[in-house]
This record gives C-alpha cells, sequence and structure tokens, in this order.
C-alpha cells in the first residue's frame, strides 16, 4: 500500500528533527534494499510514530503492534518508494490509516461487548501517559490532549508536536486544508479550555 | 486567528509533551523483523486468505441457487 499524493508535497517552513537531505537519502537507500537505510530511517522515525501512536490510541501494547505493521509496510514497498518520496509524511499517513481501521475495529468489539458485564480492573487511576508526567503541568496538558475528540487530538499532534505543514497534514488524513483549519482552531479552543490555568501565558493574552 | 496563529501556539504547546519511545528490546525487535522483510513485498497470507474467503463464499452461493432451484422444480 503506497500512501497516493504523498511524493509530490511541496516542503513546509518548519523545522524537523530529520533533514529532507537526509530523507532523500534513507529513500533511495530503501529503494536498494539497503538494510542500513532502514535502520537510519527506523532510528529518525521511531520516536515520533511511537508517540503519535500512543497518544492517538491511548496504549502502549497497540501503539506497538501498530508502529511494527508501519515499519514492515516500509519494509514491503521499499523497492517500489518514488524518489521524491516524503517518508515523514509517508511514515504518518500509513500510521494514520493503520490508527483508524484499529479505532474501527474497536468500536466493533465495544458494540459486540456492550451487554457483557465490566470486568472491574484493578488499576492506579493515572493512564500509562499521565504516568510519563513528570509535573502538574505535563499532566494537565497530557489530559487535555487525551480529552480532544480523535480527529481533533490527531491534528494538534500532527501540527503542533510534528511540526507538519498543512497541506502534507492534509494528505496524510486525506482531508481538504480547510477542514484541517478548522479542526486546528477547535483543538486549540478546546485545549484553551481544558487547561485553564495550566495554559502558556502567551495563551491567556487575546 | 489564523491559521499560523493556531499553529503557532499549538507548537509552543507541544514543546512541552515529552516524546514517547519504546524499550530498547522491543525496538530491536520491530527493526530485526521489518529488516527482514525488506524488498520481499506484502505476505502472500494476505492474498490468500480473502481468496479462500470468496471461493468458499461463492461455493455456498452456487449450492444455496441450486437448492432453490431444486425445491422450484
Amino acid at each position: 500500500m503506497q500512501p497516493r499524493g504523498i511524493a509530490g508535497v511541496t516542503p513546509g517552513v518548519v523545522v524537523r528533527s530529520s533533514c529532507d537531505a537526509d530523507e532523500r537519502a534513507w529513500v533511495l537507500g530503501l529503494r536498494r534494499g539497503d538494510a542500513a537505510a532502514f535502520d537510519a530511517a527506523f532510528a529518525g522515525y521511531r520516536r515520533r510514530l511511537y508517540s503519535y501512536l500512543v497518544r492517538m490510541t491511548r496504549r502502549r501494547d497497540v501503539a506497538e503492534d501498530l508502529l511494527q505493521e508501519t515499519f514492515l509496510r516500509l519494509a514491503q514497498h521499499a523497492g517500489k518508494l518514488d524518489p521524491g518520496t516524503r517518508l515523514g509524511a509517508w511514515l504518518f499517513t500509513v500510521a494514520h490509516r493503520l490508527v483508524v481501521s484499529w479505532a474501527r475495529a474497536q468500536a466493533v468489539r465495544n458494540q459486540l461487548a456492550g451487554d457483557l458485564p465490566r470486568r472491574e480492573v484493578a488499576h492506579d487511576d493515572r493512564s500509562p501517559l499521565e504516568a510519563l508526567a513528570d509535573s502538574q503541568a505535563q499532566l494537565a496538558l497530557e489530559r487535555a490532549f487525551a480529552a480532544l475528540a480523535p480527529a481533533y487530538r490527531e491534528v494538534a499532534l500532527l501540527v503542533g508536536v510534528e511540526g507538519l505543514p498543512p497541506a502534507e497534514v492534509a494528505q496524510i488524513l486525506g482531508q481538504k486544508p480547510e477542514a484541517i483549519r478548522q479542526r486546528l482552531a477547535r483543538a486549540r479552543t478546546q485545549l484553551a479550555e481544558a487547561l485553564g490555568e495550566h495554559a502558556p501565558a502567551s495563551w491567556r493574552t487575546p | 486567528m489564523t491559521y499560523d496563529d493556531d499553529a503557532a501556539k499549538l507548537t509552543e504547546l507541544g514543546r512541552a509533551l515529552p516524546g514517547i519511545d519504546l524499550d530498547a528490546s522491543s525496538a530491536a525487535r520491530i527493526a530485526q523483523r521489518a529488516r527482514w522483510n525488506i524488498g520481499r513485498g506484502p505476505s502472500l497470507m494476505r492474498f490468500v486468505e480473502p481468496a479462500i474467503a470468496a471461493v468458499l463464499a461463492a461455493s455456498y452461493l452456487v449450492w444455496a441457487i441450486a437448492k432453490v432451484f431444486e425445491a422450484l422444480r
């Protein structure tokens, strides 16, 4: 499955953790079946993709499975990559589609299990994400992101955390740029409300 | 508020979110498994399983239609 329409995305003016030249070299290496290029791409994107997947699924075990599937697909399609493929957008497109499939399957499972009595599980009331937070502000931030509807959370993560430009986010999510702008505005409003006093100072000034 | 304002504010917030990483052994396992698949293409099972399901469904449909005709005779 080669995500369509990603190869020709115009690069946005954003700071990225991996530079475009590296990415191009990785793509060319992957096309040749070079394991070192795969290792470099894996090292460059593993953490970013895993963070995105954990925050979208809110489950580390699921995120790990989806991360594995994302990189398996990269390996399987390595030879078919277009030389101009933007690897980050390609990987996030695959990860997004896997999250959508997982969410659909999860919704069906929940519907089927709707009549069954809920099993009580003993645990503390903090999610794995919240357990990572080392301050009240960070805890509030994780909770605020987790409280967003998935469509808003995804845009907020791709733009706010990954620094991707709207055109690229629109292609990753298969949406129009206008829809992305609206989702981003709503995400920002909801985050501001949820954060309250924990919002950065610049958010509180009009 | 423009898109750029929204994006800038969210980027400011995003910087405060810590990156989450896998443990080293899981990362190594995933990398090793994926590396082994470089250039191999999708697994054949991905095509074989739907094909088996399609053959079974088609056979059942043919059998059901035959039974309907048998009953109508």
